[in-house]
């Protein structure tokens, strides 16, 4: 991976006209045993991605907004994001809004999102952001890679939406592409390829999503735990689940992953409906996991 | 090249009829791997209402353009290894392919569905003669999952298996999916009122596009072939909340 200062000077990527933005943010997370608590050790960011700061949530962790100053991404953005979580270290990442992904102006030019992330030994990442909202005509691809550590957590939840449904938008973007790989100890435990255009393949088939709309996927790990206890968590979620809105408005998917966590996947008609749901597995999971509530994060707008 | 790379060859190259014959055989639902006991996933999405007979044709159009074309580019790897095959780095090959298979399944019963038929099929396969290729896949397999049962998913050793007897690779391909189409379409006959009649014209009217999707696999490879199958996910997820089963998964 390249260096800030490399990036910078390398000429290809910088000097290509289709591209709009390029852009890295780095966040490196560290206990500080002083005061038991993590702290935002470094920060390198670059506009439009920036942070303010950290701010110290209840339970010891650290809370950073991750903030797109330009509003939203541009066909031909090209966003990278790294997050280190160190040992014993406990950060809370969240967005200041729903990400924006507007038309692309220049046609077959996706905006692309990179996110790289490492949690150390015993280490725990949430990482909570709002909805993905792909605009009429918008291209958007993202790469997400995790790395786990033994002992380390992670609660890790995104939504896509259809697009602006205020408006009578529907499915009227061009691509949204999501790619994310899940490694613990190395191992790969999730994979996920996602790819969905609507105008090739009908979102609506009753083997995609049917009459639902959004779509959200929840991973929640913890390196080293039993196989056991996962399959009771999975039961545990799957109890919390069935109190969620009627079948008609959502379904709600809970299944351990090859090892060391779960996914919870989720269809529903309606946005709030899953931002909900996933609030409340959230909970769940963390009190069964970690037997500490779930702090859900301060919003500054 | 040294011997440890040459291909092994079990077989004498099979004449077309043969391996015609061979294809068909390894395809039908008749061998004995267990396919009959999986629904995966459908069982739920039957029980929910979510699927019935009038959206069975799209549903599996819709199987097809996401997790079948996902199976067959699998299916070609298998293909392809089985084609190059060397004992030092084939092996590794073989079960890097199966796990990262694995792991792009979301759901336990599917998981274990999938990789219980990829188990039982190179086993039937590896009793049908002297194929030192597929015994040594096994094993790697069985060594790689240490005390976990041997994670060999049914694409990969369907390619696998048509690439250690040369019976050409868009054939194991096609044969694949209409296989797997098949199975599904078998299990919505006990599931759903769908008579055989209705169920021989569903499958035949799919065969135009399991071409598609194995042509369109062609082109992919297994780091960046997709799948949106979200309800499908679902109720494979699902199943094992269903109180009454037909179905294992």
């Amino acid at each position: 991976m390249l260096t800030l200062k490399e990036a910078r000077s390398a000429p290809p990527e910088s000097a290509n006209a289709a591209t709009r933005v390029n852009s890295s943010l780095h966040l490196d997370f560290e206990f500080d045993r002083t005061f038991g608590w993590t702290v935002l050790r470094e920060s390198v960011q670059e506009a439009p991605l920036k942070v303010v700061r950290a701010f110290p949530v209840g339970n010891g962790s650290a809370l950073v907004h991750l903030h797109n100053v330009s509003g939203g991404l541009l066909g031909g953005d090209r966003l990278s994001t790294s997050v280190k979580v160190g040992e014993r270290a406990s950060a809370q990442l969240t967005t200041t809004g729903a990400t924006r992904i507007y038309r692309a102006r220049i046609p077959a030019a996706p905006a692309m999102v990179t996110t790289n992330i490492t949690v150390g030994q015993d280490g725990c990442l949430e990482y909570l952001p709002d909805p993905i909202i792909p605009y009429a005509g918008s291209c958007f691809s993202q790469r997400t890679t995790i790395h786990l550590g033994s002992g380390a957590g992670l609660f890790w939840w995104e939504v896509l939406a259809p697009g602006r449904e205020a408006g009578g938008e529907l499915f009227e973007y061009e691509l949204a592409e999501m790619r994310t790989n899940i490694y613990a100890l190395g191992r790969t435990v999730a994979i996920d390829r996602v790819r969905v255009e609507p105008s090739r393949c009908a979102p609506t088939s009753p083997a995609r999503l049917g009459h639902y709309r959004y779509w959200s996927t929840f991973y929640i790990c913890q390196v080293g735990l039993k196989p056991g206890t996962w399959l009771a968590l999975e039961e545990q979620l799957r109890q919390v689940a069935q109190g969620f809105c009627p079948a008609s408005e959502a379904r709600w998917g809970i299944s351990i992953l090859v090892a060391h966590g779960i996914v919870c996947r989720c269809v529903s008609v309606r946005g709030r409906d899953a931002l909900s749901g996933l609030h409340a597995l959230w909970r769940a999971a963390k009190l069964a996991l970690y037997g500490s509530e779930a702090i859900p994060p301060r919003k500054v707008n | 090249m040294s011997a440890d790379s040459e291909p092994i060859r079990t077989l004498l190259p099979a004449s077309p009829d043969l391996a015609y014959l061979q294809l068909l055989h390894l395809a039908d639902s008749a061998l004995p791997i267990g396919s009959l006991a999986h629904s995966f996933g459908l069982e739920s999405l039957v029980s929910s209402g979510l699927l019935t007979v009038r959206e069975l044709e799209e549903f599996l159009r819709g199987y097809l353009e996401e997790a079948g074309i996902v199976e067959a580019v699998f299916c070609r790897e298998g293909f392809q290894i089985a084609r190059g095959w060397d004992n030092e780095s084939s092996p590794v090959r073989w079960c890097e392919i199966n796990e990262q298979l694995h792991a792009m399944k979301p759901a336990r019963e599917s998981r274990a569905g999938s990789i219980a038929l990829g188990r039982n099929f190179l086993t039937a396969v590896s009793a049908l003669g002297d194929f030192s290729m597929i015994r040594s896949a096994l094993e790697a397999s069985a060594r790689a999952s240490g005390t976990r049962a041997s994670v060999i998913e049914h694409s990969a050793a369907f390619g696998l298996a048509a690439g250690a007897l040369e019976l050409g690779e868009e054939n194991a391909v096609l044969a694949y999916l209409h296989q797997s189409v098949a199975g599904l379409i078998s299990a919505c006959q006990r599931l759903l009122p769908l008579g055989q009649t209705a169920a021989t014209r569903v499958l035949w009217s799919l065969k135009p596009k399991i071409i598609e999707t194995a042509t369109r696999s062609a082109s992919s490879n297994i780091d960046d072939v997709c799948g949106f199958n979200p309800l499908l996910d679902w109720g494979a997820m699902e199943h094992a909340a269903l109180s009454t089963r037909l179905f294992i998964s």
